[in-house]
């Protein structure tokens, strides 16, 4: 942003700075011109005719008081010392400083004066005879230039007159180092007031932006605040009417999508009631049917059949924990306070008989730990996580859950005595429909796919590490710190 | 022991009827809510069975409408949706227990069987857990063969605590508090020196548990 606004106000600053230069620099130097030509006004006073015709200067002693009341000064210090005075110093002059009246301001500059009566044919009649006339058109009698003299650039002003009946024209010139200290001065000035300038329409324009976009931060230190899945539109009150457009349309998104996640949850209700339904009532028939068979062959399809229920259930199941794992099946509402060693304890609880059926040693090793999340996803996540160590687990062995807090994130763990998950293979299993080699048929191969699915959701990490003790396989869910 | 079952689905009603019938329970099938009341009239039910999607009035409202009527009829509720909403919203409503299908009907067997061992320790004062029956008034148990067990106070409270829970599984805080008194102190191993003790004096009567970490279960062998 800074960016965008410094580029252009510094070209600003180089338009205003040469306007502003454009503007006083002519005005200055017409100035300074006419107090040159009042000089030569003043010394063409002094140019007399005498009795035989011949033109003569009366001496400066006598006459050049009109231009300099107080008298012609002595030279303090010659500014161009490339100039070697002509004539006694009496015959120079200081310019006098009222002519330009902000030269009070700037002391220091100071000029040399020259000055030549001449007739029209060059003759010189008095002052130095190499200083050329100006070579300006003549307007009320009087021509300006800039002239080169002795190396040193002048500013010169002939007044061209008559004495008695000869033409005579009168010069004077001077060195323009006063003129461009003033032009230096004041360009320095100028600069320095339209830099603070610009300084300060920076400020104020900052200071504006802020203010104006104050607003949309509330906005969005509004939405940051929500909760991450929070689908409520957002008020209108507070925000001014500059963003209530962005507040509108962002509202109408909210609005649509939170009737796609109603929408999505209504739909996995019924699909939950219409699946799960009919294969309640087909398990229960089969295993009354087992229960009533006495023939051996008869037993066995129907044990098959028991089976392939059973998995078609479980998929059922695990797609329908899928589905619901996604961030647009659960509303924010959901997300509560879980305190992770009583969840295990309700988890482990309903997994115990599937357990001891293999002999398997099922423990816990919790710290309380709290987390937030949604309860019957992790409950969901948990029971996979299990479910997966259970299935790989050999008879006899022994699985154990974790929680705690590592270096403030607190975690869930579950780890088995199973073969472990070869590293190769530690991307893949998170797949969905992806069945390890040597898995049963019982798998669906989307377990571990919800459990990345259910992590993701809470912002969790799921990471499968190796067993502590053994060859088997450690499933790790860290939550993100709560500090 | 008799059961009343509300299921619209006739596959399901049917093998349910079939299988409790195996284990030993008479169940009448409703297909709604509405014929619910008539039943509840004429008959002593000792468990129902209620399914939570019905057609017409669901399984919510019967739930509600019977626990504001003051019935004292124990409630498992079976349903497809898993949803922590529906669960928490019917064990509020006063429902004693929460089944999601697909089950198998041996489970549901024991969730009745528990349910219907609580009831009936509140009105009988007394438990069967496996070969063991538990005389809550008499504070002694039984087993099969008619022994009494020698049990002292401390492994009585523990066998209780555990016999009310049985099937699942208790903590082993729970079962410090249901032994010592305010001013007592009693660490973990204490409780299994206790448990150990008890173990031995039930044989194979019924089994307690341990489970690591989590504390003990009662089961039935």
């Amino acid at each position: 942003m800074l960016g965008y606004l410094l580029l252009p106000l510094v070209l600003l600053l180089v338009i205003s700075i040469w306007a502003d230069h454009r503007t006083y620099v002519t005005p200055m130097y017409e100035a300074f011109d006419r107090a040159l030509s009042r000089a030569a006004i003043a010394i063409a006073a002094h140019v007399q005719q005498a009795p035989d015709g011949q033109l003569y200067v009366e001496r400066p002693e006598s006459g050049l008081s009109p231009m300099q009341p107080p008298g012609p000064r002595p030279v303090r210090q010659p500014a161009d010392p490339g100039i070697a005075p002509h004539h006694p110093s009496s015959m120079r002059f200081d310019l006098e400083d009222r002519a330009v009246p902000w030269m009070h301001l700037y002391p220091g500059g100071r000029d040399n004066f020259l000055f030549r009566v001449s007739l029209p044919d060059g003759q010189t009649l008095a002052g130095d005879e190499g200083l050329p006339a100006a070579a300006g058109t003549p307007v009320d009698n009087m021509a300006y230039s800039d002239a080169l003299y002795k190396h040193v650039t002048l500013r010169v002003a002939s007044y061209h007159t008559t004495v008695g009946d000869t033409p005579v024209v009168v010069t004077v010139g001077e060195t323009v180092h006063r003129r461009d200290v003033v032009v230096r001065r004041l360009d320095t000035v100028i600069g320095l007031s339209d830099g603070i300038q610009l300084l300060l329409v920076l400020g104020v324009c900052l200071f504006g932006i802020t203010v104006a976009l104050r607003p949309i931060h509330r906005l969005r230190d509004q939405i940051m605040r929500r909760q991450p899945q929070s689908l409520q539109p957002l008020p209108l009150e507070p925000v001014p009417s500059e963003v209530r457009p962005l507040v509108e349309s962002l509202n109408t998104l909210l609005v649509t999508v939170r009737d796609s996640t109603l929408a999505q949850q209504h739909f996995l209700t019924n699909a939950a009631h219409q699946l799960r339904t009919p294969l309640t009532g087909l398990k229960a028939q089969l295993e009354v049917l087992a229960s009533e068979t006495q023939d051996k062959t008869q037993h066995e399809r129907i044990n098959r059949l028991q089976g392939s229920v059973d998995r078609l259930a479980h998929t059922a199941n695990q797609l329908l924990a899928l589905a619901r794992a996604e961030p647009s099946a659960h509303s924010p509402g959901d997300f509560v306070a879980i305190q992770l060693d009583v969840l295990i304890g309700a988890v482990v609880g309903a997994m115990l008989d599937r357990a001891l059926a293999h002999d398997i040693d099922l423990g816990a090793e919790c710290k309380p730990v709290q987390v937030h999340g949604v309860y019957w996803l992790l409950h969901e996540l948990l029971i996979n996580l299990l479910d997966n160590a259970i299935r790989h687990t050999p008879d006899g062995g022994n699985i154990t859950v974790r929680c705690g807090v590592n270096s403030g994130s607190p975690y869930l763990e579950v780890e088995d005595s199973g073969p472990g998950i070869p590293h190769a293979e530690r991307e893949r299993v998170r797949e969905r429909f992806y069945r390890a080699a040597g898995s049963d048929g019982q798998s669906s191969g989307l377990g571990l796919a919800i459990v990345e699915e259910i992590a993701r959701s809470h912002r969790a990490g799921f990471d499968i590490l190796d067993a502590h003790e053994g060859s088997g396989a450690r499933m790790r869910i860290t939550f993100p710190s709560r500090a | 022991m008799r059961i009343l079952l509300v299921e619209d689905d006739p596959l399901v009603s049917d093998a349910i009827v079939r299988g409790l019938a195996t284990a030993g329970y008479v169940v009448d099938a409703v297909g709604d809510a509405e014929s619910v009341q008539g039943r509840l009239d004429t008959t002593h039910y000792d468990l129902a069975i209620v399914d939570l999607g019905l057609p017409g009035e669901d399984g919510f409202t019967l739930v509600r409408r019977l626990r504001r009527d003051g019935s004292s009829l124990p409630l498992l509720i079976v349903t497809a949706r898993d949803g922590l909403d529906d669960r928490v919203n019917a064990l509020d409503l006063g429902a004693d227990d929460y089944l999601v299908k697909p089950f198998a009907l041996p489970e549901l067997a024991a969730r009745c069987r528990a349910l219907i061992r609580r009831a009936t320790a509140a009105t009988a004062n007394e438990m069967v857990v496996g070969r063991l029956r538990i005389d809550l008034a008499g504070r002694r148990a039984i087993d099969d063969t008619g022994r009494v067990l020698e049990l002292t106070r401390r492994e009585w409270s523990i066998l209780e605590c555990l016999a009310h829970h049985s099937g699942r599984v208790v903590s082993k805080e729970r079962l410090i508090q249901a032994i010592v008194s305010w001013d007592e102190e009693i660490s973990g191993n204490a409780i299994e020196v206790h448990v150990s003790r008890l173990r031995a004096k039930l044989g194979d009567a019924a089994t307690v548990r341990g489970i690591r970490g989590l504390g003990y279960r009662l089961d039935d062998a």
